[in-house]
Formats: C-alpha cells, structure tokens, sequence
C-alpha cells in the first residue's frame, strides 16, 4: 500500500540526529513491546509479512507523529484482534481496571 | 501454549527466520540485464518502494528463491521466486539535477520487473 | 471498534503507552500467548548480548586475513554463521566493501531492517524518517549528518533493504594500522561503520 511507511525520498524531515551512547530501549514499555512482538511473531498467527502490513496500516499522520515502537504496539494489537486472540473490549477493560489502580 | 518459552527462545533466535525456500523455480531475469520495475499500486504489502516504481535499473546479482511478501502477507502463500538486488543510477530515480556517482541498489521480485 | 479508538489527541505521555503495554501483557500472560520467562530473556538477549562488538570482529578478522574477507564477500551467511553470528534477522547475509572507489551506505526506507546478529538492534535514528526519507535520495547530505565528507570521485551506493538479505558494510581499514592485534582492529570498527553513515576510526583518535 502507498502508505507513509514509504518514504524513500520524502522531503522536510531535516537532519539525521543521532543521541549519543544511545541506549538500547529508551522506556520499559519499549522493552516489553519488543519482547511481545518477537514473541508472537513464533506464535505462528501471523507472519512477518502480515506483521509489517499491521504497521503499515496505521493511520499516516499518525504514522509520522509516532515513534518506532509505538508502530510496533499498535501492529501487535491490531493483529491480536483480527486474529481473534484477543479482543477489542478486552484490552479497553483491562486499560481501564489498571488506570484506577495507578 | 506459547511457542517461545525459557527453553526454547535462545534455540529459536539461533535458528532463524530465514525467508529462502528451496522450490527450484527459474529466474526470470540474469545479471547484467536491465529491467524496468511496474506500475504497481497495490493496496496491499509490498516491498516495491514508490521511487522505484517505473524506473529502470540493472540486475546486479541474484539472490536466489525466496517467499513473496504480496501474497505472504495477504495470506494467499508463499509464491517462490527469484530476488535480485537492481542497480538504479541516482539520476534515473532523482532526474537530472541529481550528483552523479550516486547509486541505489534496492532487493526486488520477479514479480515486480518487466524485461526493458 | 478497534483496538484503538480513544478520543483525545494521539500525542501519549509516555504513561499511557506504559499502561496499554501493561494491560496488553497481562492479557497476553493471561491466555497462554506468552511466557513472561522467554520474554525477560529475549530483552535480555538484545539489550545485553548482541551488539555491533560482534560485527566489528567479523570485520577486523577480515582486514587481518584476505582469505576470511574473500570468502566473506563472496558468501556472507555461511562466512558468518561460521564465525558465530547467526539467527534472526540475520539468517541471509550479505556484506558489501568500502574501497577508495565506491562508499555503501544501507537503509530499509519502508521500515527497520537491520542485521540483528552482527549489530544488535537498529538506534532510533536508523528507524525514524529523516534516514529513512533521505539515505537514498541525498546520501552525501546523511554523511554530512554524520560529519563525513567523501571526495566527489567516490561512487555512492545505497543499499535499501526491502527482502530478507540484511547487508553488513565492510569499512576500508584506516592507515597506520599495520601490526594491530585483530582486538585493536576491531576497536576501531564503529557501528556507524558497518551502517555506512561513518568511518572506522584511526588509531589514537577520540572514541
């Protein structure tokens, strides 16, 4: 699809920057979506090809607004509930009973 | 049952996700050929970037059988077939005005290139 | 309704996705998709174990020994396996030279592909859109990012990964190196290096 995802020579973005001593993850959030995401993709419900498509898929501005594992978040719950595994209102409860824990 | 647990995830990663298959399916194409990518606009995946589209290049060098990820991802099947990293000059994807000595070399599909 | 209807601005404080990640676990633990175990060690995996140290061996083995670097280039996902690099996102190998002609520099524009094995996992700025957009539009220009500056002679070729191969930079051996241990050489192998948006560095220069 002619997603943002393709953006070979797209222009405005400015400079490469680079943080220096980067570390591997920069949140713990990120770490586990990493994880989960490797994880599933073993599980055999999907393949890589379906995985990046979920990515894709996002919405562009969103896209473009959203940081790397936010794509990979938001691919996993995507693929999670078109395959069934886990619903819609499933993850909006379990949002909502850790929200009024915090 | 989760596929990947404890014992299983460093063998796992060691292993691999290689996407080679070993249908012995004939290339289309040869190194050294010119090939021109297609006009193709799925609203589907594919891994045929919109610079390319259209354009022409060379095949540099063939990478063997892989799985096709149009169809993988759409759940259709695997589709063998060769994968070949295609030369572009910077200025067939860029026009003119772009520096010389730039060039872009980008892992294609049978199914994305014609003969030029 | 999607997984992800909500309705305010999707610009998160980092809390949210904090929760929406906890939520998603916890449910993910819940129904036997996941093994919290597996997953502790696959962070583990990638935040401590794998790294660009790995490539930078592969790379000093192959200045120290034409042999190895011959048989590197001609087939580079058994020369790797061989040497002990191997596995995901890195099963399928290719490894292409910097010489005094040509400068590589690789990319995956379409989205992150980057060889695990030899490099661990890509920094936020291979992923993010200014490399992605430009590495193959204005590569000079990403040098220049980088504070590199090539002679208008040399070729660039930009390598985008969009198939499984995963590419790896052999960078030219800086001079005055003869002599160096194969550890002295593989310190001067910077990630940066074998992404093709640096140089390796010469001896005695600032890390």
């Amino acid at each position: 699809m002619n997603g943002a995802h393709d953006m070979g020579g797209m222009d405005g973005f400015g400079p490469v920057v680079a943080e220096k001593n980067e570390p591997v993850f920069h949140a713990d959030w990120e770490r586990r979506t990493f994880a989960m995401t490797v994880a599933m993709g073993f599980y055999g419900a999907w393949n890589i090809d379906m995985a990046r498509h979920a990515r894709e898929r996002m919405e562009p501005g969103e896209y473009l607004r959203t940081s790397y594992y936010e794509h990979w978040l938001h691919g996993l719950e995507t693929l999670l509930v078109e395959k069934g595994l886990v619903s819609a209102e499933e993850l909006e409860a379990r949002r909502a009973e850790l929200a009024k824990k915090s | 049952m989760p596929k990947l647990t404890a014992e299983t995830v460093l063998p796992i990663l060691r292993a691999g996700d290689s996407a080679r298959l070993p249908d012995d399916v004939p290339a289309k194409f040869k190194p050294g050929q010119s090939v021109r990518v297609r006009n193709l606009n799925p609203l589907g995946h594919t891994r045929a970037p919109r610079y390319i589209r259209g354009k022409t290049g060379r095949i540099d060098r063939d990478h063997g059988v892989m799985v096709f990820p149009d169809t993988n991802a759409a759940g259709t099947g695997k589709k063998p077939q060769h994968v070949y990293s295609v030369r572009f000059e910077g200025r067939e994807i860029w026009g003119p005005d772009a520096p010389s000595k730039e060039a872009i070399y980008v892992d294609l599909w049978d199914d994305y290139l014609d003969p030029a | 309704m999607s997984a992800h209807d909500h309705d305010h601005d999707h610009s998160d404080v980092p809390s949210d996705l904090a929760l929406r990640v906890k939520a998603l676990e916890s449910l993910l633990v819940e129904k036997g998709l996941v093994d919290p175990a597996a997953l502790d060690i696959l962070i583990d995996t990638y935040e401590t174990k794998v790294g660009p140290r790995n490539g930078a061996k592969v790379v000093a083995r192959a200045w120290a020994d034409p042999a190895f670097k011959a048989r590197l280039l001609k087939d580079a996902s058994k020369t790797i396996a061989e040497f002990g690099f191997d596995g995901r996102q890195g099963k399928d190998m290719v490894v292409v030279e910097n010489t005094d002609e040509v400068h590589n520099m690789v990319v995956c524009t379409l989205c992150s592909c980057y060889p695990w094995p030899v490099l661990g996992l890509p920094p936020v700025w291979y992923k993010a859109s200014p490399y992605r957009a430009k590495a193959v539009r204005d590569p000079r220009g990403v040098l220049q990012d980088f504070g590199v500056t090539l002679p208008e002679e040399i070729e660039i070729r930009v390598w985008d990964s969009t198939a499984e191969l995963r590419y790896l930079v052999l960078p030219q051996r800086p001079k005055g190196t003869e002599g160096l241990s194969e550890e002295a050489l593989a310190d001067l192998v910077t990630r940066d290096s074998m992404i093709g948006t640096g140089l390796a560095k010469t001896p005695g220069a600032k890390p």
